[in-house]
Formats: structure tokens, sequence, C-alpha cells
């Protein structure tokens, strides 16, 4: 073996320099470092073995001339098949979440059905009629908008009270409730309250746990839209442990504006577990100095009328002004979700259960009837749905107001009464007016275009 | 605002519910005797500050 030592090999001519021929094997020994670091390399075909025992330092390979196919054993850790994905710690793992790992925490939206604990939140079902006037004495109480509540105290102002079509643009809304001053009362008296509320059946709230440590937070959101600007105050009131809290909003304009507020839990006022009023959410339109007065209470405590107000503007000051609202949503924890809108019927449904507008106007059929003996008429009326309790029965009276139709013969009489009530079927009389035959069955009509019947189980 | 409350009386002469009339309102409640029902709570309230129920008995 011949050893050539020199510093540097060059090309004779040209610019190329050969080692060995082909078939000859150049060996490169233990402990050399081969430097090509300033070189420009053209690497051979094969430079990456099988073996894996050789690596490129320093070189790139640019992502077009790769091709073929990784095993996946190489990528990651863990079963590759059509069922699993590869995360970022080069692990393969089930493309199916596990049972129970995705909550609504982790999701934009509330996706819980009926979520919205406010029943006829956007105001759609109007049962009882469609514009009332309303002052301190007259037409108070359920008149309009379906499980609204309207309450004057010591008020000398009045309100038209209707269900309305002015609603924000492009949230999905068809109906608003609106309350017009028609008659301002620019003094307030210290004991003077004007709201609105909604009362809510304990049963329906038990899942917010309150009266434990693990209460729940409430959101309420809504749209409102009001001329007369400044701060307004929302009240929780739990009827059956005697307790409140409040929250304010400021209406900066007079544009529809969407407002969110979340109240604390309630760790030791409960809800009992009944069909009872439980939780009434009052929103205020004017409030005296019985109401206010110190800082808001935010937190809940032994209800009081101090401080439960503070802050609220005296909404009825002026004639020309005007309170829109719709899109109200309550629901358990500290985020808005969109409202949920409900099917017509459905919301309608849910509204039957408190209230149930039989029919109005002239030859309105109602019920089969018969005398039961020659002075008294009597029916079975059934429910839609069943009542929250057992039902009164509102209606309008009069002269014939009421037609009980028989073979070739009508039979008029002026009210009716109640015998028997249940949450599903009522029982019906009137022995003041009628007079026929016992056992004579014919049927009932509403026999005036003022006549008006409905059962009645609100809270 | 409750105007006047009547007891009815069913076809056996039994007291059966309450007819009630309102102020400044054409409307006629009819309100069965549960406690659970909300015109009956208003019907007791009333009674207990000072309203009177006229009571014609039965056997019209």
């Amino acid at each position: 073996m011949s050893k050539l030592e020199v510093d540097t090999i060059a090309p004779q001519s040209g610019t190329q320099v050969t080692l060995g021929e082909s078939g000859d094997t150049v060996t490169i020994p233990t402990g050399v470092t081969l430097d090509a670091s300033n070189a420009t390399t053209s690497l051979p075909a094969n430079v990456v073995t099988t073996d894996g025992t050789q690596t490129l330092t320093n070189k790139t390979i640019d992502a077009s001339q790769l091709s073929g196919t990784v095993a996946t054993s190489n990528l990651g850790t863990g079963t590759a098949d059509a069922t699993t994905f590869l995360r970022g710690d080069q692990t393969y793992a089930s493309a199916t979440p596990a049972a129970g790992s995705i909550t609504t925490t982790q999701l934009a939206y509330n996706p819980n059905p009926f979520r919205n604990i406010i029943i006829n939140g956007d105001m759609s079902i109007a049962q009882r009629g469609t514009s009332v006037s309303v002052s301190d004495g007259s037409n108070e109480g359920y008149q309009t908008c379906d499980r609204y509540e309207f309450y004057l105290q010591n008020a000398g102002s009045v309100f038209t009270w209707s269900q309305d079509t002015d609603v924000p643009t492009g949230q999905g809304f068809a109906k608003s409730m609106k309350f017009d001053v028609t008659t301002a009362d620019t003094s307030v008296g210290s004991s003077e309250e004007v709201n609105f509320r909604q009362k809510i059946e304990g049963q329906n709230l038990q899942y917010l746990k309150f009266g434990t440590a693990n209460a729940e937070q409430l959101t309420l959101s809504f749209w409102v839209k009001t001329n007369k600007t400044g701060i307004y105050i929302v009240k929780l009131y739990n009827s059956d442990s005697g307790r409140d809290v409040s929250a304010s909003y400021t209406v900066p304009d007079s544009n529809w504006n969407k407002y969110t507020l979340t109240f604390p839990a309630d760790t030791t006022g409960s809800f009992t577990n009944d069909n009872g009023r439980s939780l009434d959410i009052i929103w205020w339109l004017v409030g005296g100095s019985a109401v206010q007065g110190g800082t808001l209470n935010t937190s809940w405590r032994t209800n009081a009328d101090a401080s439960s107000a503070t802050g609220q503007v005296n909404f009825a000051d002026s004639t020309s002004n005007d309170f829109w609202i719709t899109g109200v949503q309550l629901e358990a924890g500290t985020t808005a979700s969109d409202f949920e809108f409900l099917p017509y019927d459905v919301n309608l449904q849910r509204c039957l259960r408190y209230y149930e507008l039989l029919g109005s106007g002239t030859n309105y059929p109602l019920f089969n009837a018969y005398y039961l003996n020659p002075s008294a008429i009597y029916t079975v009326a059934p429910t839609k749905v069943t009542m929250r309790t057992n039902p009164s029965l509102v209606q309008t009276t009069g002269s014939s107001y009421y037609r009980f139709i028989r073979d070739s013969a009508n039979d008029f009489f002026d009210s009716i009464s109640i015998d028997i009530s249940k949450t599903n079927y009522v029982e019906l009389f009137n022995s003041t007016e009628a007079s026929g035959t016992g056992g004579v069955a014919g049927f009932i009509r509403l026999n005036n275009a003022s006549s008006y019947l409905a059962f009645n189980s609100e809270l | 605002m409750i105007n006047t409350v009547t007891k009815n009386y069913n076809v056996d002469n039994v007291f059966c519910s309450y007819q009630v009339t309102y102020v400044n309102s054409n409307i006629v409640s009819s309100v069965p005797l549960d406690p659970a029902n909300t015109d009956y709570q208003a019907i007791q309230k009333w009674i207990a500050e000072g309203g009177v129920v006229i009571d014609n008995g039965g056997g019209e």
C-alpha cells in the first residue's frame, strides 16, 4: 500500500476531481471528520440509509424533493388507524371525545334546551289582549303579553301597555312589549313603585341549587329601547326565602340595546320545590325614595325595600317616554347565550299552563252541556294542558252573554260559575238564568261580541 | 282591585266557589276554593283587610 501525503488535491485541468473508479470503495476511517459545511454539495441518492445511522447536518432538503410514505410508527406513538388522529405531542389519540369530556363551559353557547327560565321571552304570546290603559288600581296585573305582570303602587302616572312590533333589527324578534306614558308623574312619592315582573315556579328552579354551596349564578339578558336614558334597575326576589338582590343597567341612547346582567348565586335562600311562586324578576320603571337611597343592593340579603332600586330614573316623567323590551332570557351561569327561540306552538303551550283563552266574541263554540235539573246547566270543560293549579274562570258577563243550543230551541244565560276545578278538567254550571228540562242536552256558545272566557292559574 | 265577592252554591247547595267582580273592570272571575290559586289568595287577603263576602245561600 502506498501513502500519498498532500495538503490539497486539485484538478490538473478543469474543475473535477475523481476518487477511485466504479466498483471501488473509498474508506474514511473512524475518527476522521469530513467537513463539507462550506461546500455546495450534490447529495447522492442514498445518503439516508435504511439503518438510520447517517444524518444530515446543516443541510436542507426542499419539500418538493420528498416523496413516498412515512410509516405512522415513525410519526408518533399509539394506535394509528381511521379512528385516531396525531396530536402535537406525537401521540395518536381517539378522534371521538370521551363521554362527558365536553361540557357547556367548552362551548361557545349554552346548548341546553329550555335553558331560558323566562317564559314568553320574545313577547310573541298575548292571549288576554294586545293593548290596555293601566293606572294605579285599574287594569294592573296580567293584561297583555302572557306571563308578565304590571304593578303600580301609589303611582300618579298612566300607561298604555301593549304588545308591539318595534323590535331590534336583525335579531329575529317579531314582537316586543311596550310601555307608553300617557299621563306623566314628575313628582315621585316616597312609596311610589312602577315595575313589571315575571314570577317563576319553584319546581322549575331546583337545578340552580340555591341554598347550597353549589348554587349557580344567574345571567339575565334582554333588549330594551327607550328615549328615557339613564340608570334602570332589575331586582330578583326569592319569595320562598324572603331574599333579594338587584343590578343596574344604563341606557345610553334611544336605540335598541342588549343588556346583560349577572347576579350572584345565593347559598343561603332556597326555592321550595312546588308549583308556587318562588322567584320574581322585576324590571323597575319608577321607584320612590323608599326603594332608593344608599348604594344599590347587589348581594343577596333579607328582602328589603331600601336600596333595592337605587339610581332608578323616573321613566314616567314625560308623556313623550316610551319603553320597549324583548328577547328576555334568564339562565344559569355567567354568560348570556343566544336567545332561545321556541316554536310558536311550544311557546303557547308553556303559557297555557298559566292562562288559557277559551274563546271570545259572538258564536264562539265552547262545550257540550246538559240540564242536570230544570234550573241548572252543567258542563265539564277540559284544559288544553295541565294547568299550574286548579284554575279560576275569567269571563265578561251580561244579559244573554251565553247561549245553550238544544233541539229546535235556545236558552240564554248571563254567566258561568265553577263547581269543581281541577288542573285538567273544570266543572261549570249556571243555575241563575237556566230554565229547561232535566236531562236535555245541547251545547254552549258565547253570544255577545264582548263575551270572553278563559281559565286562569297565574302566579 | 276586588269590588265584590259572592259565594256560589252548586245544585246540592254546597258552597263551591266565589264569584268576584273588580273595580273599573267588566271582568268577573269564578274562583275555586283552592289555597294555591292566586285569585283565591287575593280574596283571602281582601277579607283580611275588611272585605265582606256576600252570601245569598244556596237553593236557587
